[in-house]
């Protein structure tokens, strides 16, 4: 340690010494660890979507438009348990229709928000199958680096129940960054 | 013995030790002012009359208002608010960081402010991935130019307001003008010269607004109701002092004033906050002001002033040469001895010139000169020290470079105004 540099140390020690340590130890209950601080590289992205989630806010639009180099995967699920709950009690031909109508509603909000990603210059991937809407995107959630879901996706909330709990399962299961909006 | 030649030697010797800070300042004040009381240098007697109690109860009252206030988290949420409202810009952070410690530093201790800010800085800085370098040398020249601007903004400030007898609203319609342009010029410079090191991607922007928005100023709050009254508190004090001389009390008093108010109404632990009360701060004002009285004693700044006025003639003269004589010399040792030494000089120079610029040339020397070099004024060894402990090296020389050229510049700039004003084209 150099003079100038024993001397700026004796004198902060004598000014401001132990009070700077208090201040440090108060900042450090809520300000972000360098681990914490660490951002993960984002390569691909999923987007699970379904009949429930609404409009997508142009804020979500404008964040994951900033990750150049990322893949975006919309997925489409369709409830395979209510598919087959509708075609035990109600028959093939009622299941079937909704199967369709399922699957036609499922593209067209597909091709919607991807064409909306492809005004902005990106062009996402796009998925439509049956499934479980928890489970399945659990399980997707391992191949990608970034979820983003609507807070009201697999289930309609209300104001006394504004998360749905479809969502809160799939937050407690994976281990990337989630996006709730 | 000769009386002149210890208080000298007394004097320079504290000042050495103050420099080297090979013992804590304050014993080095304390040691001196017991040898001069020992050797009858100044009397007991009169002690009362060196002892400036304005400025150590204006100090000490700042201090109860400012530690009870930091027990509700207020200047912490200031902090976070700062960094959110920059939101990811390095040139937002740059400016707003330079702005809002300048404004807290008029008010509050310079030491304290960059204690507070500096973390926060920090962290912003590790979070766009730039070097801190740039900010934290902003941050030290703002803190130093907002302690200008105001009576109690300063050390050397509170001593010449008190020896002066000048009110805060002088301090601020002489000072603060000063203090607002020369905080432009400086930000522009330090921009200037780290243009190329205040560059984000778009990318990383967005993804620090989104860091940025998990950070919740409000987190930082530990006592809503302390928080609101102590911003009341800090609120009334500040109003108070705009009118003090109207109501005929002295700065001392309103802080004083502010710091029961503060106690009586949070109800905090008195005991906790007069702990924490910077005594050795106190304890170093203390020992100055007799070590300074004890040259004052034996006649030895009567004829320094003497020696000057045989070749300073005008007020113009004065001006000029007591500025740059305590900007360089508050460049190069503490200007809390430089301003007590100075005061009485001053003084004495009032026989036969008004002395009136003079106080603020010596308030815009003494408290700008400190931005000179990295041990010219608390806030420097501060905020030098906290980056070293954080692994930021910010040499002596690499301080030199920026500093000289911010202290020449905003010097030359406040001696420019004050020409203007008191001496004329």
């Amino acid at each position: 340690m150099g003079l100038f540099s024993s001397l700026i140390q004796r004198k902060f020690k004598n000014i401001a010494g132990r009070r700077y340590e208090r201040i440090l130890k108060e900042y450090k209950e809520f300000l972000l660890t360098e681990e914490e601080m660490m951002l993960p590289e984002i390569k691909s992205i999923l987007m699970p979507l379904d009949r429930f989630i609404g409009e997508i806010p142009p804020e979500i639009y404008e964040t994951l438009s900033a990750y150049n180099d990322a893949r975006i995967i919309l997925v489409y699920i369709i409830d395979a348990h209510v598919f087959h709950v509708i075609e035990q009690t109600l028959g093939k031909d009622i299941s079937e229709e909704f199967r369709k109508k399922e699957e036609n509603d499922g593209r067209l909000l597909l091709e919607k928000i991807a064409k909306n990603f492809e005004g902005l210059g990106i062009s996402p991937q796009i998925r439509l199958f049956f499934g479980d809407k928890g489970e399945d995107v659990i399980k997707l959630a391992e191949k990608h680096d970034m979820l983003v879901l609507s807070k009201a996706y697999g289930s309609e909330i209300t104001k006394t129940h504004p998360l749905s709990p479809v969502v809160l399962k799939i937050v407690q299961h994976v281990d990337i960054p989630v996006i709730v909006y | 013995m000769n009386p002149e030649a210890v208080a000298i030697a007394v004097f320079l010797l504290t000042y050495a030790l103050v420099v080297s800070e090979r013992i804590h300042r304050a014993v080095a004040a304390m040691l001196g002012a017991s040898a001069v009381l020992f050797l009858k240098i100044v009397p007991w007697e009169r002690v009362p009359k060196y002892l400036d109690l304005n400025t150590l109860f204006l100090l000490m009252g700042m201090m109860i208002i400012v530690n009870t206030a930091r027990n509700s988290g207020l200047f912490e949420y200031v902090a976070i608010k700062t960094v959110k409202l920059a939101r990811g810009s390095p040139i937002r952070v740059l400016l707003l960081f330079s702005v809002v410690t300048a404004i807290v530093s008029s008010v509050l201790d310079n030491v304290t402010t960059v204690l507070l800010l500096t973390p926060m800085l920090l962290y912003i800085s590790r979070l766009m991935d730039l070097n801190p370098v740039p900010f934290l040398l902003s941050e030290i020249f703002a803190s130093n130019i907002g302690g200008t601007a105001t009576l109690i903004g300063d050390p050397p400030n509170i001593m010449i307001g008190s020896a002066a007898k000048l009110s805060f609203n002088e301090f601020l319609s002489n000072m603060g003008p000063i203090a607002a342009v020369d905080l432009i010029i400086t930000v522009l410079i330090i921009y200037l010269a780290y243009n190329s090191a205040l560059k984000v991607s778009p990318k990383k922007k967005v993804m620090i607004k989104q860091t940025l928005r998990g950070l919740d100023e409000n987190a930082a709050i530990r006592d809503i109701r302390l928080f609101r009254k102590s911003v009341a508190i800090i609120l009334f004090v500040v109003a108070l002092f705009f009118f003090h001389d109207k109501l005929g009390i002295e700065p001392a008093v309103v802080a004083l004033l502010g710091a029961s108010l503060i106690l009586l109404w949070t109800r905090e632990d008195p005991e906790g906050i007069f702990e924490k009360i910077e005594w050795p701060a106190l304890f170093f004002f203390g020992g100055l002001f007799i070590i300074v009285g004890a040259l004052e004693e034996t006649g030895t700044i009567a004829q320094v002033a003497k020696w000057v006025l045989n070749h300073v003639h005008t007020s113009g003269e004065a001006l000029l040469a007591i500025t740059w004589f305590s900007a360089f010399s508050s460049a190069i040792v503490d200007n809390i001895p430089l301003t007590a030494a100075m005061i009485p000089l001053i003084k004495h120079m009032g026989t036969s010139m008004d002395v009136y610029p003079l106080w603020w040339a010596l308030s815009l020397g003494a408290c700008l000169g400190g931005n000179g070099t990295a041990i010219g004024a608390s806030a420097n060894v501060v905020v030098i020290g906290i980056a070293e402990r954080e692994g930021i090296r910010i040499t002596f020389g690499d301080f030199l470079k920026v500093g000289m050229v911010i202290m020449i510049v905003t010097v030359a700039t406040g001696v420019g105004i004050l020409w203007v004003r008191y001496i004329g084209w």
